[in-house]
Order: structure tokens, then sequence, then C-alpha cells
């Protein structure tokens, strides 16, 4: 057989299997669906942790005009979210007490009315809280100093000599999202490039397709190329899904080159399938293949920064994941896409990713059973 | 009948030990071009290991295989292309259409083929963009002869092919393990069904404890049985239960 007619043989497997794919509706939720679960969960989770917001109620006792408005505007300020459901105290003070509620800005009766030798109006709010909310209580109280100094200052036409402002560099920093969303990026390749041989191989072996493929001149090395493929394709697909949705649902910036971003994924789905291939080539039975697929694959969900980033581990924690398979995928994925950093920046996750490759490819050729 | 004296198969003092137990006890055969050769034998007789010898799937122990003049062992990958195999129980993959399984396989031979014409060669284009799930047990058995053929093999090695399949079913495949046959194809199969054998096979080699303890045609087994006096109990009826079948439901085959 010419090399032509070899690599025929391989896109003949993957264009049938690429068809095969899309036919499995198992397959596709798990291709596709799976990962976007999990990202709706943890990016909801860390959406908006970046403002700080107090959830408040306002109870407003007064009848006075400018009370109403004071109340309105600060409905209106992203530093507060106002549940306006609640009227009474008792209903506050529930809330409060579960915890949904970090404090209740009460505007008595009398705040906001006009003294009679004066022109302007006058009061106290009141900030109530549960002892478990006493930080929340006190920057909302300094908060409130401020919006009620600043009426102060206008009603008063007093001067204000002192005063401060903030200013923001342009510079960005990593958001908790930018981690987690990496994170997802890394368990998504988990998931294609393990749970997939590992459940399909045993299968096929059971079925004696793989058998009977032996029977024919194919050569592991063809029928190995056309699964990864098949895996980098549809790994690539159902990335590039979960990156259209972090974009526009999650606000994500990618400031890195797609093409170099593509690119590096698509190693890193075809490095992390060799251990795939491995145990799944390997293994008999899904008895076989399961428990050696945990070992593997638990150490790396939690120690390569999937769902916890690695700079929370302590140092040398942090300096032993590093060289596990996932970490550098992960950490290079965060680089290029978040950092705008360039392939020949990540020489070393680069590395760490070809060492791995070499190893888990040269033991999937060595332990793959066709039965 | 094509059958020629050209031999196609030649095995040689073959062998095959699990730990101390030979299974394939040093058995010597071969088999003609265009000829249906038979092994039959009792469960663990060593049938199924000297086929998958000879289908370079198990390890040659001792002795040699060659076909058409090419060592199986040697030339592993030489072989695979000039044999079709077809497993007792042929699975295939899910989901996937026959024209794309038959694509499949002459690819994994570095062939491009055009499917329609071999699924139709087994009745089976209609079936054509069918999944293999769909199919029935006997077309199922069809399809995969079809789907071992497509890279014109020179010999062609089945496994109890018609085991659980309906009397239709199986008279339908021995029609077309003739015609595979008489293309000059040379077919090797294993089977528990002494009709089968005895309507299909041109020579028969029966296998016991690992050895070949008996190699003739049908024909030539049962005179030398009767030669040495045997006598079985006379029968009257001129047919079986298996024609009373055939007779009520007929021939035709049912999908």
């Amino acid at each position: 057989m010419t090399l032509r007619q070899k690599l025929y043989t391989v896109w003949a497997f993957f264009t049938v299997n690429i068809k095969r794919l899309f036919r499995d509706r198992l397959a596709l939720f798990f291709t596709f669906l799976f990962p976007l679960i999990f990202l709706f969960v943890f990016g909801g989770l860390n959406s908006g942790n970046n403002d700080v917001s107090f959830n408040v109620a306002i109870i407003n006792e007064s009848k006075a005009p400018f009370a109403q408005q004071f109340a309105d505007q600060l409905g209106k300020q992203k530093t507060f979210k106002v549940d306006k459901e609640i009227k009474t105290f008792s209903a506050a003070n529930q809330k409060m007490s579960r915890g949904e509620l970090d404090a209740t800005i009460e505007l008595p009766a009398n705040f906001g009315a006009i003294k009679p030798d004066v022109t302007y109006p006058s009061g106290q709010a009141v900030v109530h809280y549960t002892q478990n909310n006493q930080s929340a209580a006190q920057t909302l109280t300094t908060v409130l100093q401020a919006e009620l100094q600043a009426i102060n200052t206008k009603l008063t036409h007093s001067q204000t000599p002192l005063t401060v402002t903030q200013k923001q560099n342009n510079q960005r920093s990593l958001s908790s999202f930018d981690y987690t969303f990496t994170g997802l990026l890394g368990f998504a390749i988990l998931g294609a490039g393990i749970f997939g041989p590992i459940n399909v191989f045993p299968e096929l072996k059971k079925m004696g397709i793989l058998r009977r493929l032996h029977t024919t001149p194919l050569r592991v090395w063809q029928y190995f190329l056309s699964v990864m493929l098949g895996n980098a394709v549809s790994g690539l697909l159902s990335i590039g899904v979960m990156f259209v949705v972090a974009m526009s649902v999650f606000h994500l910036k990618v400031v890195g080159n797609f093409v170099e971003l593509a690119l590096f994924l698509a190693f890193s789905v075809i490095m992390i399938l060799g251990i795939g291939l491995a145990i799944g080539g390997w293994a008999k039975n899904e008895r076989q293949a399961a428990p050696l697929a945990n070992i593997v694959v638990f150490p790396m969900m939690f120690l390569s920064g999937t769902f916890f980033p690695r700079f929370l581990m302590p140092h040398w924690l942090q300096n032993i994941t590093g060289y596990m398979p996932l970490s550098p995928v992960i950490d290079g994925a965060r680089m290029i896409a978040t950092e705008g950093k360039h392939l020949v920046d990540i020489g070393p996750q680069l590395g760490i990713m070809a060492i791995w490759l070499v190893l888990v490819y040269a033991i999937a050729f060595r332990v793959f059973r066709w039965e | 009948m094509v059958k020629s004296n050209q031999v196609i198969l030649q095995v040689t003092d073959l062998r095959k030990v699990y730990g101390d137990k030979p299974a394939v006890d040093g058995i010597s055969f071969d088999v003609k071009k265009g000829e249906i050769f038979g092994i039959l034998g009792p469960n663990g007789a060593g049938k199924t290991t000297t086929l998958e010898m000879i289908e370079t799937l198990r390890e040659i122990d001792g002795g040699t295989a060659t076909i058409d003049g090419i060592d199986v062992a040697k030339h592993p990958y030489t072989i695979r292309g000039m044999i079709g195999v077809q497993p007792q129980t042929p699975g295939f993959q899910d989901k996937t259409k026959l024209t794309e399984l038959i694509q499949m396989f002459a690819a994994a031979y570095g062939e491009k083929v055009d499917p329609k014409k071999f699924l139709d060669e087994v009745n089976l284009g209609e079936k054509a963009d069918a999944y293999v799930e769909s199919l029935s047990g006997g077309q199922r058995q069809r399809f995969s002869i079809v789907a071992a053929l497509v890279h014109n093999p020179k010999v062609f090695f089945l496994d109890e092919p018609t085991t659980g399949l309906d009397p239709q079913a199986r008279r339908n495949l021995w029609k077309l393990i003739e015609e595979v046959r008489d293309r000059g194809i040379s077919v090797i199969l294993t089977t528990h069904y002494m009709d089968e054998a005895e309507v299909l096979c041109d020579r028969i080699a029966i296998m016991d404890r690992g050895k070949i303890i008996k190699l003739d045609t049908p024909q030539n087994l049962i005179k030398d049985l009767l030669q040495r006096g045997f006598t079985k109990e006379q029968k009257v009826e001129q047919a079986n239960l298996e024609d009373v079948f055939i007779d009520l439901t007929g021939k035709g085959l049912r999908t």
C-alpha cells in the first residue's frame, strides 16, 4: 500500500466517524451541551464578582418628597441592590436573618422634613444590621455618609476643600471568570480526550469491531490518527461553542490571537487524548477502564486548575502540579486567550506538553489491544 | 465448479500451545483454489484457534502456514490484504450507513469502491442508507460477508456462519457461499451442522483435541464408514421435519 492509500484510509475512517458523532444524540450532549452546563453553573456563580454591592431593603416612613427622591436615587446606584418587595421591618428582619439581605436602610418619619427656620431638609437615616453583617453595615454607612455629604454640600452651599476622586488605569487584570473559564476548557478537554475513548473502546472491543478491523491491513497508527483527527475537530467545535457563550453571555474578553489559540487547543486535545487512547486501548472492558481512568483523571481535575485556580495552592504544591499534563493546557490557554500571549511566549508550557505527548503515545501504542 | 488443483493455502505441522496444553497439535492440510473446505469438531477441538493463526490474529507457536506461497507469520500485513474474515458474531459500529461501512472496510485495504454494487450483490441495495442496527440476523450475515469481500480476497474464512439463523436464511447463505466459491475464492468454514457440511463442503477435516483425525470429501467419509460395516437404524420416511418446514413456509428469504 502506498502512503497515499494509507492516508486515504485515515481520512475515510475520520469522515465516517465525524458523521456518526452528529447522529448520536448522547455523544452530542456530552460533546456540546455538557461543558456548557458547567459553564453556566460556574459562570453564574462568578459573574458580577468584581463589583462590590449590597443587598438592602429601604423602608421609607417619611412622607417628605426629599425622602422619596433620596430612596429612588439609592435604588439607581450600582452599589445597592434594593429589594423592592420589602416594605415592613418584620419582612426585612426575616430576610436579614437568612442572610439574603445585608442591611436595612430606614428613613424615619421625620427624614427630609424642612425645619421652620431653614430652607433645606434634614434628618437621620438608620442602617439596621444583624450581628454577622457588621462589616457590610459599616461600609454601607460610610457610603451613605458620602452620599449625604454630597447632598449637604449642595444644600448648604458650603466649600469642600479636600476631596478624593477615583480613576481607572487602562490595564486589564484577570477576573475570576477568566480563571473559571480556562479551567472549564481544561475540563472539557479532559472529557473529550479521556472519557470519550475509555467508554468507546471497550464497547468496540465487546462488539468485536476492533477485532474485525484487526483482520484487515489497517495499522494501529492509522486508526489512532483517524481518532485523533476526529477528536481534535469535535473538541475544537465544542470549545468554540464554549467561547461563543462565554464571550456573549459572560463578557469574556479574548485578547489573544484566535488562530494561535485554536492551534494550541488542538494540540492540547490531541495530547490529552493520548491518555484516553492508552487507557481505552489497553482495557479489555469497562471494568478495567473505569478505575484506571478515575485514578488518572481525579488528580488532574482537582490539582490542575479546572475548578480551583492553581494560584490558590501553597507554593510547593503549585510547583509540583505544574508538571501535570493538564496544568500547562489550562495555563497556556489562559495566557493566550486572556493575556494576549503568543505561542513563542509559552515555551515552558508547550515543552511540558510535548514531553507528555511523546510519553502517553509511546504507552498507548505499546499497550493497545484489538480485542 | 471452479475447483482446480492449485493449492492456495498450505498448512504444515501447525501448533499452538496454551501453557503446557497443546490447543492445536501439529496439524497439516491444504486448501485448493475455488474449494469450500470445512473444519468440523466438538467445542474446544482447536478449530477457531487454527483459523485465528492462519488469519494472523494469533501467534503461530510451531509449523507454518502459507497463502499463495506467502508465509503467514512472516508477512502478516500482506496476508491480511489477501484474506477476508467473517467472525462468529459480526459486530459493526452503530449509526453508520451500510454504504459507509463498505467504504470503511474498503478503505482499511486502501481501496475506494462503489458500495452500491456490493450491496446489490447480496440483495441489500434497498438498505444502502439504513443503519446496520436495523438489519435482521440474516441480512447482517449477508452484509458481513460482502463487507469481508470488498477487496476481492483469495481466501475467505467463516466461523460458524449460520449459527442462529432460520432455515430460509441458512439456505440463502449456503447459496451465497457457493457463489463466492464460484468466483474462484477458496472458502474455509467451521460449523457444527453436519447437514451444512455435507451440502456445502468439497472437503472436510474433522478435528478433535487439537489434531485432524480425518480429512476427505463428505461422500468418501460416509462411504468409508459404511464399508466398515456401519448400519444406521432404517428410516422409511423420505422427508424430515426441515423438509416439512420448508414446504410449509417456502424457500423465500425473510427480512
